[in-house]
């Protein structure tokens, strides 16, 4: 028998029912692809259809089995996007389900310490996102904040904002994927921008798209933020250790002086 | 003089209180309001120094009628002075906030006609936050020392965390240094806020919609190097604090030379950055690593190493407890090993539930096996330990293998934690 490759949409729900089809099945992958990674040569190929209804079961299973924690695992995991990882994935999902039981705590297991890994470096940067974003209030009010995760990790952050920021409107966008989230006061709805009134590469707000009172408060925090540094500790390298500077474009804070 | 002026001067007059931590409070979002508290803390930016900034540090103002040495805010330091209106920081405050800037603001201030007017002062900040723009961020506030009962009961009605610096660890030198202070009047404050917490706890049993009363608890700081207090004076106040008034923080601030005129203050090129990461490790041992302050320091070594860590030199120390085996020793002992931390001691417990460990896996768990192996045994042929080598080999083996280019206060991160 030849070998067999999944092929499925990239999308969380999408691998699940790969997972659900893997054992309706019983096929044993050699790898389980999104479709825009090229396919391998010498397998057979098999496309995964994305059903709702399957992901769903295939959840519950996930929850009843290890709890709502393993499910959190699994699913930060998956947004690392690393290479391989749904293999990985099913591998622990298959150690899950043989012992159906929890195994999370299992931390001598290869691939449970892997995913547990994968998990803590995925919620480690959804974190950043609620340290370093910035917003800036726009010309109409809205406040806007322009971000680039490593991972695909805004929709994490959403509901801590809705909370937080309940009484402004904004938008976060994710200036690498493409796209975002505006809250109108009410809920928070995905969009995408066309016509940007921001620069693509550092989501900084043209002047004239700028509420007249912004500068000052840009101004008012970078003085803040020279001043409350002492010169006799400086530590560069300490710095950042805690801030990498591939955040430093969005804060307001390490932008040129204005 | 405009509020860009007045922030350069009453952030740069503020810098030495090294507290930054938004910890401690999970304060909700209110209809209309803005802001909550996260209970775990948010650091939003770094300074160049590598502290934490999370809230919003300035004083209400700078002048003041008290002349102690160790500030630069001092009645007779020639700097400039400034003092903000109430709207000012409050408009900073909530502009900040929506930018993400900040969890919220920490306001002290110099103490201006006298201590009563000036924490009223801070209240009325804090009640025009809360009530007025349903601010529902984290608010600090310094309690000031001689302030009266009422008062410090009203701000902790609006603060989710208050403190009382007691700047300088032994009574005999704060009277030295700080003629118009006394102890009586830095732990006053201390009790009335211990007590008040106490007894909304006791009210909440009873009722779940009674005000919050300073839900991050309280906090303080000592400053370290300006006075000849030694390691173990300190420490043992520090945890004395921790167990009979509930602290939640302990700070402990460097002294910063910022009085080069007055010969009661010793003469120091650097702040004692050293010695003051030390005891922040050793503060780590005492809240979170089950250690007694006779364990880090005691009579015979009042002052902790410079070289070695706390936990490093009380296992050289004590080598008759190791080494521990990781697959047996209940997590009170595994806390015990250098180079293993809270989070792989959890690690530890959990993991070999399911199969013994060896040294791979531990290393994999985040153990720093460089250190710690001469102090364990896993599942694995046993290899010499600290119990093999003499005292002075064992120490030189495990000074040699510290990072010299190393980060000397990498510990200010957990400042915020």
């Amino acid at each position: 028998m030849n070998s067999i490759e999944y092929r499925y949409d990239g999308t969380f729900q999408g691998f699940l029912c790969a997972v659900f089809d893997i054992y309706s099945r019983r096929d044993d992958p050699v790898a389980i692809h999104p479709t825009e990674v090229p396919s391998l040569l010498f397998t057979d190929k098999y496309t995964v259809i994305t059903n709702a209804e399957r992901a769903e079961r295939v959840w519950d299973g996930i929850v009843r089995t290890g709890g709502e924690k393993t499910g959190e695992h699994i699913y930060h995991a998956f947004l690392s996007c690393e290479k391989n990882v749904e293999i990985l994935l099913m591998r622990y999902l298959r150690h899950l389900f043989l012992c159906k039981r929890p195994v999370m705590d299992d931390l001598a297991y290869p691939d449970v310490l892997k995913v547990f890994q994968l998990y803590r470096t995925v919620s480690r940067e959804a974190h950043r996102i609620l340290m370093f974003l910035r917003f800036e209030q726009s010309a109409d009010g809205v406040y806007f904040a322009p971000f680039a995760p490593k991972y695909d990790v805004l929709p994490l952050t959403l509901n801590h904002f809705k909370s937080r920021f309940a009484s402004q409107s904004w938008i976060i966008y994710d200036t690498a994927r493409n796209y975002g989230f505006y809250y109108d006061l009410q809920t928070v709805e995905r969009i995408t921008i066309n016509e940007p009134a921001f620069n693509r590469e550092t989501g900084k707000l043209a002047r004239n798209a700028e509420h007249p009172d912004e500068n000052q408060w840009q101004a008012l925090w970078q003085i803040y933020f020279k001043k409350t540094a002492i010169a006799e500790r400086k530590n560069l390298l300490l710095q950042q250790n805690f801030m990498p500077k591939r955040f430093w474009k969005y804060l307001t804070e390490k932008r040129a002086i204005v | 003089m405009d509020t860009l002026q007045k922030l350069e001067i009453l952030s740069d007059a503020a810098k030495y209180d090294v507290s930054c931590s938004s910890s401690g409070s999970s304060r909700p979002n209110t209809q209309g309001g803005i802001g909550n508290a996260a209970k775990a803390g948010i650091c939003h930016s770094f300074t160049e120094d590598g502290r934490c900034i999370s809230l919003l540090k300035i004083l209400f103002t700078n002048y003041c009628i008290y002349d102690c040495a160790y500030c630069v805010n001092r009645r007779s330091n020639d700097v400039p002075r400034a003092g903000f209106t109430v709207k000012e920081v409050v408009d900073m405050t909530i502009n900040f906030y929506r930018r993400n800037y900040i969890e919220g603001l920490f306001l002290s201030s110099g103490i201006v006609k006298n201590a009563d007017h000036t924490m009223e002062q801070l209240i009325n900040i804090a009640k025009h936050l809360r009530i007025s723009h349903k601010f529902n961020g984290y608010i600090h506030l310094k309690a000031i020392p001689g302030a009266s009962k009422e008062l410090i009961r009203e701000a902790g009605l609006y603060a989710d965390r208050l403190s009382v610096n007691i700047e300088i660890p032994t009574e005999a030198n704060l009277k030295m240094l700080a003629p118009d202070k006394n102890y009586s009047s830095v732990i006053a404050p201390m009790r009335w806020i211990k007590n008040g917490i106490d007894e909304y706890q006791e009210e909440r049993r009873k009722s779940h919609r009674i005000p919050l009363f300073t839900p991050a608890g309280q906090s303080t700081q000592l400053i370290i190097g300006a006075t000849p207090d030694s390691d173990r004076q300190i420490l043992s106040l520090a945890s004395s604090l921790y167990r009979h008034s509930d602290l939640k923080r302990v700070y402990y601030s460097g002294y910063n030379p910022v009085n080069l005129k007055d010969n009661r203050l010793p003469v120091l090129e650097k702040p004692p950055l050293k010695r003051e990461n030390r005891l922040y490790q050793s503060d780590w041992l005492l809240r979170f690593y089950e250690f007694t302050v006779d364990e880090i320091v005691n009579e015979t070594h009042p002052y902790l190493d410079q070289e070695l860590d706390p936990k490093l030199s009380y296992a050289l120390r004590n080598p008759h407890l190791f080494p521990i085996d990781v697959n047996k020793a209940d997590y009170h002992l595994l806390l015990r090993i250098p180079g293993v931390g809270v989070k792989s001691a959890k690690m530890i417990v959990m993991a070999r539930q399911h199969r013994n460990l060896n040294s791979d896996n531990l290393t994999k768990m985040g153990v720093t096996m460089k250190r710690a192996r001469y102090f364990l045994t896993c599942n694995e042929l046993p290899s010499p330990s600290v119990q093999d080598f003499k005292p002075e080999f064992m120490r030189m083996l495990l000074t040699a293998n510290i990072r010299k280019k190393g980060i000397p206060d990498a510990l200010q991160m957990k400042l915020s934690l």
